[in-house]
């Protein structure tokens, strides 16, 4: 049982086993730098806030109580740490420029060295989804990170957030609206143009 | 124009309503063209999400958590790092010094109490080490390290 087995290595980790902790560091680190990276948008400035939230985990070792599991635990330490650091100003999503066409040329040709049409497909989604978390409240952000990529239930987020269940899920369906509605202005700019070509 | 049903359906997608509220959800759709529209798009979107590049963090992230792991964290082990021999000691010459100096470019009439003189050079001091934010407990230290100075 992973919950267990988590419960476990953090117990160990609050008597300063750093092999526990390396445990967990490595179980947890992706999904980490993921909810970083959506949060800030650059993959560097989400490394930093990675290694700030993992050293804040260790250090809470000890206030962690088995009841709660510790992704949502950790989630929680993350979630405060980005929403304070981006409250301060230290970090920003960055403006996404609209889409050029040399910008398409150079993407076409990396794309077409690496082959698959499924790559430039990854490519503008992650553009679509970029633009629209840097547009949404740091809260929607968190909320449709966890949701969306982490695949936590309502329940773990709203407590991660400090909020109710009721407030999640308004910041689920409005943030997962957007996401859905920046793809669908995408495809709809990009459909006339690739007929063309 | 959306209906009261709308807010509920990325949850309804999720299986985040309760049973009751599901099942009105499921009644509404068929009548409902919108919320059965805005449905598909959540739907379609949600799929699309995990067609999404994975991100794979740095070989150095590990290396630079682990490292990061001993050092000294909030005030109250900063302070500790602060006074451990190697930087009390000269720090506590180097007070009595300007302590001394300051006696004797004062005076007599100085109506500073001498506790306050030493909360005050030594909280110059504190500020050279670049310590804020002192708690109550920190500040009895500071207010007593003259008793400190005068043990043998």
């Amino acid at each position: 049982m992973e919950v267990d087995e988590d419960a476990e290595l953090m117990l160990r980790v609050a008597a300063g086993d750093k092999s526990a902790f390396a445990a967990l560091f490595d179980r947890y680190q992706a999904s980490i730098c993921r909810f970083a990276y959506r949060f800030v948008g650059d993959q560097a400035r989400a490394e930093e806030l990675a290694q700030e939230i993992f050293v804040k985990l260790y250090r809470s070792a000890k206030s962690y109580r088995p009841s709660a599991k510790l992704k949502t635990f950790l989630f929680r330490v993350a979630s405060n740490h980005c929403l304070n650091e981006v409250r301060r100003g230290e970090y920003r999503m960055p403006h996404v420029e609209p889409h050029t066409e040399e910008q398409e040329g150079a993407d076409g040709q990396a794309q077409h060295a690496s082959g698959p049409d499924q790559a430039l497909e990854g490519k503008e989604l992650e553009r679509a989804v970029g633009e629209a978390l840097s547009k949404m409240s740091e809260r929607e952000r968190a909320a449709f990170t966890m949701c969306r990529f982490e695949g936590m239930a309502y329940r773990d987020i709203a407590f991660a957030l400090s909020a109710s269940e009721a407030a999640v899920k308004s910041l689920i369906h409005r943030a997962t609206l957007a996401v859905a509605r920046r793809i669908e202005e995408l495809q709809a700019g990009l459909c006339p143009a690739r007929s063309q070509a | 124009m959306s209906c009261e049903i709308e807010q509920d359906l990325t949850a309804f997608l999720d299986g985040e309503l309760p049973e009751l509220r599901a099942k009105q959800v499921e009644a509404h759709l068929p009548g409902c063209p919108s919320c059965a529209g805005t449905l598909s798009l959540i739907r379609r979107t949600v799929l699309q999400l995990a067609a999404l590049p994975e991100l794979s963090p740095s070989l150095a992230l590990r290396r630079k958590v682990m490292a990061r792991l001993d050092e000294p964290s909030g005030l109250t082990e900063r302070l500790r790092a602060l006074f451990r021999p190697a930087v009390l000691m000269p720090a506590l010459g180097m007070a009595a010094a300007a302590s001394v100096a300051v006696v004797l470019s004062v005076g007599p009439e100085s109506r500073l109490d001498p506790e306050q003189m030493y909360v005050a050079m030594n909280m110059e001091m504190l500020e050279d080490f670049e310590v804020v934010g002192l708690e109550p407990e920190d500040v009895e230290v500071v207010t007593h390290l003259h008793e400190l100075e005068a043990l043998p």
